[in-house]
């Protein structure tokens, strides 16, 4: 058997997404009233053209993956969390921890920590220098947002 | 000559030291706001609101024309030098922009841009100012059907761009209108794709796609590529000074986005972000080196801006003679019009001349305080490239989320920001544009809107797409939009596969 190319998967991904999303349209309930168009018309009508597309993508030629030249190679060969591939997992988990802690924490402490933890993580050796910007980044978006244009953000732990 | 006397009537409003004071602080404000990403006209239009309040309305529009402006304008420095357009209108400046930035010539794209939106906004107010009651007579004869098939000629016109595959791109369109229908259907009230959620009730907000999409996915790849830290020519803005060679080169492109941008600003739902698509799509079609768009062509940064800031003043043209909000933005306008005793409509003119010849008075005074605030301040505004990449990246990250959380408050769409950021890097390795399905995204819902409307009209019957001859004209010029990269793809491969 001979073995799939890039287009070949992602069209089985993408076919695969389409059929639950027919599956989840053909799931949407009528309008008690006949009407000549109903809520599911235009979700079916996009999984179909979806379905024929990720058809089409199958038997289109691949071309080369965008990114996999620029990818940074000699980090690659570096320690296990600091690789390519690592810094996206770990930059993904943080901001999903600050989404949550958002409100607990408040939104100064809590983009502080965000913005000095991942500039550190990142590589930035200028510990001073990377409290200090964050730090008046932080309050100054904090006090224009919340002081000038009354948009509020969580205090948290802090008093203001 | 009657329109030359209302000009003057309405230069003798907007130029009382007052309003000019009003002009240039909107043109200021706006500007600021529009560079933060997540910040838009809509948001800093919204925030004006409670200060015009208590203005005379001539006072009161001046102001928040000018945000608007500013805001455009501002939106295309933060597509320029981080690839994060906090305004959808400014997308299509980033493709050629933020190449350009990349290439050390951030000052030129921005200094560009400026000269651009200038003429942009200029050539349209003399339009707005000339045409305006006959276009709002065209724009009126537009039905559900013309406005379906207009929305599917702005996607495929888009998806045509794509120059390595066509059904990339229109899967990049079907996934954008997709996430676009999810939420309430607004004509029946019933539930698409919430997964029985209540934050996925609204929707999901085109921020939240577009940063995600864009700024995050950016963040991601540039950590893919070691931090970005490479490739970025550090303290290189590159001079603002156009060689009369590049001037030549803009001066097509922009006059022919800026009329095309202001035509497209008037059809109601179009606006800038079509109008800066068209008009980057119409360039790229014309150029000798229509291949180069995409890497830092100036064409590129030209035609979009003059085509978006044209689209702006386009927009008043419904909202100022038909008293109809052609976008979210000038909805807000109407709003706040409203708050302030004023109704648009088609008695404005006999009724409020003060404010409908102020306000155009104003656009002239308003595009001039554009590019002399902005032109000084480009050197100053490019040095954000100077910043430590590992900083700058975290930075971009804080933006993200204050934009995103200070729209909904809400956690939820910081994961859905996430989410978006995650398949955004998805599409950019494995080469799908992201263009049409950002543009999907806005089009979507309207889209659907006007083909259920164009249907229930119509009494289910399809045909009513093609029996007006308008609606069957735009779709025509669709289906060439796709149809014919695919045969010069075709007649390419002929002649090497002779050989």
């Amino acid at each position: 058997m001979t073995r799939l190319n890039v287009n070949q998967w992602l069209a089985l991904v993408l076919a695969l997404v389409a059929a639950a999303y027919l599956a989840m349209a053909w799931q949407i309930p009528t309008f008690p009233l006949p009407r000549p168009v109903d809520s599911d018309l235009f979700p079916k009508v996009l999984g179909v053209s979806l379905l024929l597309l990720a058809t089409l993508l199958f038997f289109e030629k691949p071309s080369a993956i965008a990114g996999t030249d620029d990818i940074d190679h000699e980090a690659t060969n570096g320690p296990l969390l600091f690789t390519p591939w690592a810094r996206v997992i770990v930059t993904s988990l943080a901001i999903a921890a600050y989404a949550f802690l958002l409100v607990p924490l408040g939104f100064v402490l809590a983009s502080t920590l965000l913005c000095v933890g991942l500039t550190a993580y990142y590589g930035y050796r200028r510990h001073g220098v990377n409290l200090a910007s964050s730090l008046g980044v932080v309050l100054a978006l904090y006090l224009t947002m919340t002081r000038v244009m009354d948009v509020y953000l969580p205090t948290g732990v802090l008093p203001f | 000559m009657d329109a030359l006397n209302n000009l003057m009537y309405g230069f003798g409003i907007a130029l009382e030291p007052i309003n000019i004071a009003y002009v240039f602080a909107g043109v200021f404000a706006g500007t600021i706001i529009g560079m933060l990403p997540g910040l838009g006209p809509i948001s800093a239009l919204a925030l004006m609101i409670p200060i015009t309040f208590a203005m005379e309305p001539s006072s009161g529009l001046i102001l928040m024309a000018g945000v608007y402006y500013g805001a455009i304008f501002g939106g295309s420095t933060s597509s320029i030098l981080l690839n994060a357009p906090g305004v959808a209108g400014t997308v299509a400046t980033s493709f050629d922009g933020y190449p350009m930035a990349k290439q050390g010539l951030a000052g030129k794209a921005l200094a560009i841009a400026a000269y651009a939106s200038f003429i942009g906004g200029t050539v349209s107010v003399i339009f707005l100012m000339l045409v305006a009651p006959l276009l709002s007579k065209v724009a009126v004869s537009f039905g559900p059907a013309e406005y379906f098939a207009l929305m599917v000629l702005g996607l495929t016109a888009v998806v045509s761009l794509s120059d390595k595959s066509l059904v990339k791109g229109l899967i990049a369109a079907v996934i954008g209108v997709m996430i676009s229908i999810v939420g309430i259907d607004t004509q029946t009230g019933t539930e698409r794709f919430t997964f029985n959620s209540i934050q996925l009730l609204d929707g999901i907000d085109f921020l939240v796609v577009a940063l995600g999409i864009f700024a995050l996915a950016e963040v991601f790849y540039m950590l893919l590529r070691g931090g970005g830290g490479k490739e970025v020519p550090r303290n290189v803005i590159g001079s603002l000074k156009l060689s009369r060679s590049e001037v030549k080169q803009i001066a097509g492109p922009i006059s022919r986005s800026s009329v095309l941008g202001f035509f497209t600003g008037v059809l109601p739902g179009a606006g800038a972000t079509i109008g800066s698509f068209l008009g980057y799509s119409m360039e790229k079609r014309l150029a000798k080196d229509g291949d180069t768009f995409g890497k830092g062509n100036i064409k590129g940064v030209a035609a979009p801006e003059a085509a978006n800031n044209a689209a702006c003043t386009g927009s008043f043209v419904p909202l100022l003679t038909l008293g109809v909000p052609g976008s979210g933005t000038t909805a807000v306008l109407l709003g706040a019009l409203l708050v302030m005793g004023v109704t648009p409509g088609p008695m404005m003119l006999e009724q409020r001349p003060d404010v409908f010849w102020g306000v155009i008075a104003s656009m002239y005074i308003g595009n001039i305080f554009l590019l002399v605030l902005n032109l000084p301040l480009i050197p100053l505004i490019a040095k954000i490239l100077d910043l430590p990449r590992p900083l700058l990246l975290s930075m971009i990250l804080i933006f993200c989320m204050i934009g995103v959380y200070g729209m909904s408050f809400s956690v939820f769409d910081l994961l859905l920001l996430l989410g978006f950021g995650l398949l955004g890097l998805g599409l950019r390795l494995f080469g799908f544009p992201t263009a049409p399905l950002i543009l999907a995204l806005i089009l979507g819902n309207i889209m659907e809107e006007s083909m259920r409307r164009a249907l229930q009209i119509s009494g289910g019957d399809w045909t009513t797409f093609i029996d007006k001859p308008i609606s069957l004209s735009l779709l025509v010029i669709a289906v060439l939009s796709l149809g014919l990269p695919l045969l010069k793809k075709r007649r390419n491969k002929a002649p090497s596969a002779a050989h």
